[in-house]
């Protein structure tokens, strides 16, 4: 019998597969469609101290192989969040990550502060939304602020902290890099990369916000070559994320160097997609006679000369 | 556990013109739910999957049809399909139209809006409401369903914008215009609309005139169709307070109240 079980530093996963912010909502939804508890986790919507709007519509347009989004963080807020959303969460039976998103460090750290006496999992830190003009991907693009902000937050909870990265920086590897020293347990690579789609007819942007993050297929070679070099950068653990669509998929990011994945908008077409994709990763364990899932992390041989 | 992803297949292709097809599909558990203004969300060979109005639901025979424009390389591929070939589908989803406590149902369906409220009214005749359907075309070229729509017990006002040989010369609006003023009003009326934004905003205009509640079928880009990824983004005015919130057209809606709703024309 295949072993899906990992360890993200210390916390272990039933699986390595992890729905990722903003594809899944609070799982609500969701468990109308599949039995969350066989999941590996579930990432909540990105979380801000204050309820958010988000971006006027549209915010989406179809791309080859993936999708655009200027959603703009709409969510509840995290008071609202603590309240009516974690509880439920907490009982869906899978580890819980909280994506947090701050305007300014100060946010970062209340909302860490006030998730330490939570019993969610692990805090991802949103350092990466493209959709915002404040903080995050601000912060996410400059490595002495990744270090000073994931420091400090570590000061203030002992929960595991994930650094969730952007792609728009010239060095992914110099991020992670940054996120290691400042104590992060584990760094997500990589949100949406910014993009734009137009409509010739009008000469306007689709998106009301001009811009917005790609997901889907299209990303996931660029995913797979950041994990592979962070790989080699840093000794933390590396959550993998970008286009996985098949088992097939989250094995090949383990062989770049993931200890686990998020998988995000193949929820967004197939709402069993977690479901399948652990049992499509059993299904390759038995044909390649790999007994534990683990062993795939890292084996990428690059070619010599 | 609802499961609502279904495998169904075409059980008959009717093309209505070049650009228009009924797709009628075997979808049983779909067909036993499904009420007027839900939608389905269904693969085609682009990306996202595309969500398209119950036209009809048939819970004793377990099909469902859906009216499709092509619109696009999603919609073509979808138009393009035959009998016996299958189709992923989600749904039913979203909310439609209430008719609870309605006495007479007046439907304004502009283009392709003409489809989900041919549920509607078939609906109206199951309950003995009285129906009155208000559809607008660009000429009677481009019309469609306006025989499948004369076979019910509505009464039927064809409104044709280039002036053809339909029952009304002129925009849909100006039908149903025409038409409330010459009705003796009765309460418990209902206006229910689908179709371009603009139209449906002056529909709601009118209604509201005349003092008759209105709902609206509201179109936004759209991805997973099921309420996680937040981009079909809605701009509804708040309840209690002054502003108005985003809120989701595949969940909340695609139906609203009319006076909720702030247009974005």
């Amino acid at each position: 019998m295949a072993d899906l079980t990992v360890c993200v530093g210390n916390i272990p996963f039933a699986n390595p597969v992890i729905a990722a912010s903003g594809t899944f909502g609070f799982g609500r939804e969701m468990r109308n469609f599949q039995n969350l508890g066989r999941i590996g986790g579930i990432c909540s919507k990105g979380l801000t101290l204050l309820p958010r709007d988000g971006n006027p519509a549209p915010r989406v347009a179809e791309t080859a192989s993936g999708m655009l989004n200027s959603v703009g963080l709409q969510n509840p807020g995290f008071t609202s969040f603590l309240a009516n959303e974690l509880p439920f969460m907490i009982d869906l039976g899978c580890r819980i990550i909280v994506n947090i998103a701050g305007n300014d460090p100060e946010e970062y750290l209340e909302m860490c502060r006030r998730l330490d006496a939570t019993s969610v999992d692990a805090i991802e830190l949103n350092l990466s939304c493209p959709n915002v003009k404040e903080g995050c991907m601000l912060i996410g693009s400059n490595p002495e602020m990744i270090e000073k902000l994931v420091a400090a937050a570590r000061q203030v909870t002992k929960k595991p902290l994930w650094a969730k990265l952007t792609p728009n920086v010239t060095s992914i590897a110099d991020m992670a890099r940054a996120a290691e020293s400042g104590g992060a347990d584990a760094v997500v690579l990589i949100n949406t990369l910014l993009g734009i789609a137009i409509d010739r007819k009008l000469r306007r942007p689709i998106l009301r916000n001009n811009i917005g993050g790609l997901s889907g297929p299209a990303i996931k070679p660029i995913a797979l070559r950041m994990v592979a070099e962070t790989y080699r950068a840093v000794s933390i653990p590396i959550v993998g994320v970008g286009g996985i669509m098949s088992g097939n998929d989250v094995l090949e990011f383990m062989i770049a160097g993931a200890t686990a994945v998020e998988v995000g908008t193949a929820n967004l077409i197939k709402p069993t997609a977690c479901q399948d994709i652990i049992d499509e990763i059993r299904a390759i364990m038995e044909l390649d006679g790999v007994s534990e899932v683990g062993q795939y992390t890292g084996t990428l041989e690059l070619w010599n000369g | 556990m609802r499961t609502i992803e279904f495998n169904c297949p075409i059980i008959d292709h009717e093309s209505i013109n070049g650009q228009t097809v009924v797709l009628t599909l075997e979808a049983p558990a779909i067909a036993q739910i499904a009420y007027p203004g839900q939608f389905v969300n269904l693969t085609s060979n682009q990306f996202l999957r595309r969500p398209i109005g119950i036209m009809n639901a048939d819970p004793a025979r377990g099909s469902i049809q859906l009216g499709i424009r092509i619109a696009g390389e999603g919609t073509r591929f979808l138009a393009k399909r035959k009998k016996g070939d299958i189709l992923s589908l989600l749904g039913p989803l979203g909310r439609g139209f209430n008719l609870e406590g309605a006495r007479r149902v007046i439907t304004v369906g502009g283009g392709t809006g003409v489809f989900p409220l041919y549920f509607v009214q078939k609906v109206c005749q199951a309950r003995d409401l009285e129906g009155i359907a208000v559809c607008g075309y660009r000429s009677l070229g481009d019309s469609f369903l306006t025989d499948q729509y004369k076979a019910l017990t509505c009464q039927t006002l064809f409104a044709s914008e280039e002036g053809d040989d339909m029952d009304f010369s002129g925009h849909a609006v100006a039908a149903l215009d025409d038409l409330l003023a010459k009705l003796p009003l009765v309460p418990e009326t209902r206006i229910l609309t689908c179709g371009p934004e603009k139209m449906m905003a002056s529909v709601a205009a009118l209604a509201d005139e005349y003092g008759i509640s209105c709902q609206v079928s509201l179109e936004e880009r759209m991805a997973c169709g099921i309420g996680v990824c937040l981009v079909c983004a809605c701009k509804i005015k708040r309840g209690d307070e002054q502003g108005a919130e985003y809120q989701r057209c595949c969940t909340e809606g695609p139906v609203f109240n009319a006076e909720v709703v702030e247009w974005q024309i």
